[in-house]
């Protein structure tokens, strides 16, 4: 079994749209031997959407959840710049319609104040929170977190539990920020399968913080796969990765 | 199914701790089912006259190849050209006559020159009977060290490179799919022209770069130790595409573009 802990329905900014994208999603991670799928809708793909855009995004997810019930694990995408709103839209989804998690991606960074209540809540409801995050040695975006922004967030909040997503993006310099703190974890999605980073995870972080993602459809599943196969890693620590962890994180939703 | 990996490397890259060596490409190739590997040295893309890394190769291949320790697999050379040495003619000629290279790689952001150069060194490498391989990226442009800021080279170019000299066999290394399907239209009628499918990605992206150059066009290539091998394999094996595709992809396809026997 393997757990996707990172996938997005496709690049659509509507329901109809995001429905038509995600079988050939759906069809890639069976190919793949993956049993569950977290997806994540990030409202219109703007930095900041407002409130209306978020529950569209959502709302895709949740007909997805529908449609796929033993495929896809909802994650719920709020703006943090939004509080009231993103608490309330934490409600509808994870409390009322049974999400598996929270996703934040570049509308504030992690260490901003506004992120402490969803951090808070997260940590009321026993859910993860998965959380963007890039060393970008150029551009970048006013919001985007970089891993010492997570690190802060987790210090801050160490009954949440919170995954920052793109190893490749961290570096070896993001791993050692989050280092410090067990609840903090990394996924491997995202980025170009550059050789050795997910042994260096292991090495910093402990095989038990790092979860197999894909950040699909940016990303293939075999490309991502690959990196964790070819990965010189124990066949204990390869389980963790793919899905032990992701297990244990996503417990509330799918049991012990 | 024959597996020809179109790219990978020998040698240190300068910039993460990774060193690609013959003890590790021989086990990276059998853990891959690979048969056929186009090396080339990394301290070629570094060197001002890369000649000293090309023979470096050379002499690792050769090595390699003595039968008392003759392991699984067969490598072959693609050493590195830089334009802007004088004697980069005389270089192809000479490499030429060594019967393990298969072709002859050039950088043109790494070395600093047009990629309309390239135009010449396809048609001195095609009078060789060697393929002309022009690398269009290493790393993710996110990544780069700022002594290494460089641009990526235009597919777009590339492709017109390849239109202007129709006897040469090239092959365009690193390109995005999104960099494929932009030239796809004319890239597709070029019977000269292969693309490494090392830094495809996405959902879909074999059979998205199947549908828009068609499945000849496509090689199998890993650009191993920067990459995970299996990454590269994986793409291809889940790709929904035809079997015979998967096959030219693999194995087929690298067998012209580089006349391999």
């Amino acid at each position: 079994m393997i757990i996707d802990f990172h996938a997005h329905p496709g690049y659509g900014k509507d329901i109809a749209t995001l429905r038509e994208e995600f079988p050939p999603a759906a069809r890639a991670a069976e190919r793949c031997g993956v049993r569950w799928i977290c997806l994540n809708a990030i409202a219109d793909w703007s930095e900041s959407p407002n409130p209306k855009a978020v529950r569209e995004g959502n709302d895709a997810v949740l007909s997805l959840m529908a449609s796929y019930p033993d495929r896809v694990l909802g994650f719920c995408y709020v703006n943090p710049r939004y509080p009231a709103q993103a608490l309330k839209e934490i409600d509808r989804c994870v409390v009322g319609e049974g999400m598996a998690g929270i996703k934040l991606w570049v509308a504030c960074k992690a260490s901003d104040r506004r992120v402490d209540a969803i951090a808070r809540r997260a940590a009321q409801l026993g859910v993860p929170i998965l959380q963007h995050a890039w060393y970008v040695r150029r551009g970048g975006l006013r919001g985007e977190s970089v891993p010492a922004d997570v690190a802060a967030m987790a210090k801050r909040h160490p009954r949440t539990m919170i995954v920052m997503a793109h190893l490749t993006g961290a570096g070896e310099r993001g791993l050692r920020d989050i280092a410090p703190y067990p609840n903090l974890h990394v996924d491997i999605s995202g980025g170009e399968p550059e050789a050795g980073m997910v042994e260096l995870a292991v090495k910093l972080l402990g095989a038990e913080r790092v979860l197999f993602g894909t950040d699909t459809p940016i990303r293939s599943y075999g490309a991502t796969l690959g990196k964790v196969l070819e990965a010189d890693l124990t066949g204990g620590e390869r389980e963790l990765i793919l899905f032990g962890n992701a297990r244990r994180l996503l417990r509330r939703r799918l049991g012990r | 199914m024959t597996r020809i990996d179109a790219s990978a490397f020998l040698g240190r890259w300068p910039f993460r701790p990774i060193e690609g060596t013959v003890a590790g490409l021989t086990r990276m190739m059998r853990a891959n089912d690979i048969s056929h590997t186009l090396v080339s040295p990394f301290e070629g893309l570094f060197y001002a006259d890369p000649e000293p890394a090309n023979e470096e190769l050379l002499r690792q291949i050769a090595r390699r190849r003595n039968p008392s320790r003759r392991p699984a697999g067969k490598l072959w050379a693609a050493p590195i050209l830089n334009l802007r040495i004088a004697d980069w003619r005389e270089q192809v000629k000479a490499l030429a006559r060594n019967p393990q290279v298969r072709a002859v790689l050039v950088a043109p952001t790494f070395h600093g020159y047009e990629v309309s150069a390239c135009g010449e060194a396809a048609r001195v490498a095609a009078s060789h009977g060697l393929a002309l391989m022009v690398q269009v990226r290493l790393e993710d442009e996110r990544h780069h060290s700022p002594i290494l800021d460089l641009p990526a080279a235009s597919v777009k170019e590339i492709v017109s490179v390849a239109a202007s000299v129709p006897k040469a066999r090239i092959v365009i290394s690193a390109a995005r799919l999104v960099e494929v399907l932009q030239v796809a239209p004319r890239a597709s009628r070029l019977g000269n022209l292969w693309f490494g499918i090392s830094h495809f990605d996405g959902l879909e992206c074999i059979q998205r770069a199947c549908q828009a150059v068609g499945a000849k066009r496509l090689l199998f290539s890993t650009s191993w130790p920067f990459f995970y091998a299996k990454s590269g394999v994986l793409k291809v094996e889940e790709a929904e595409v035809a079997v015979p595709w998967r096959g030219a992809v693999f194995g087929d396809n690298a067998r012209r573009a580089f006349a391999l026997k």
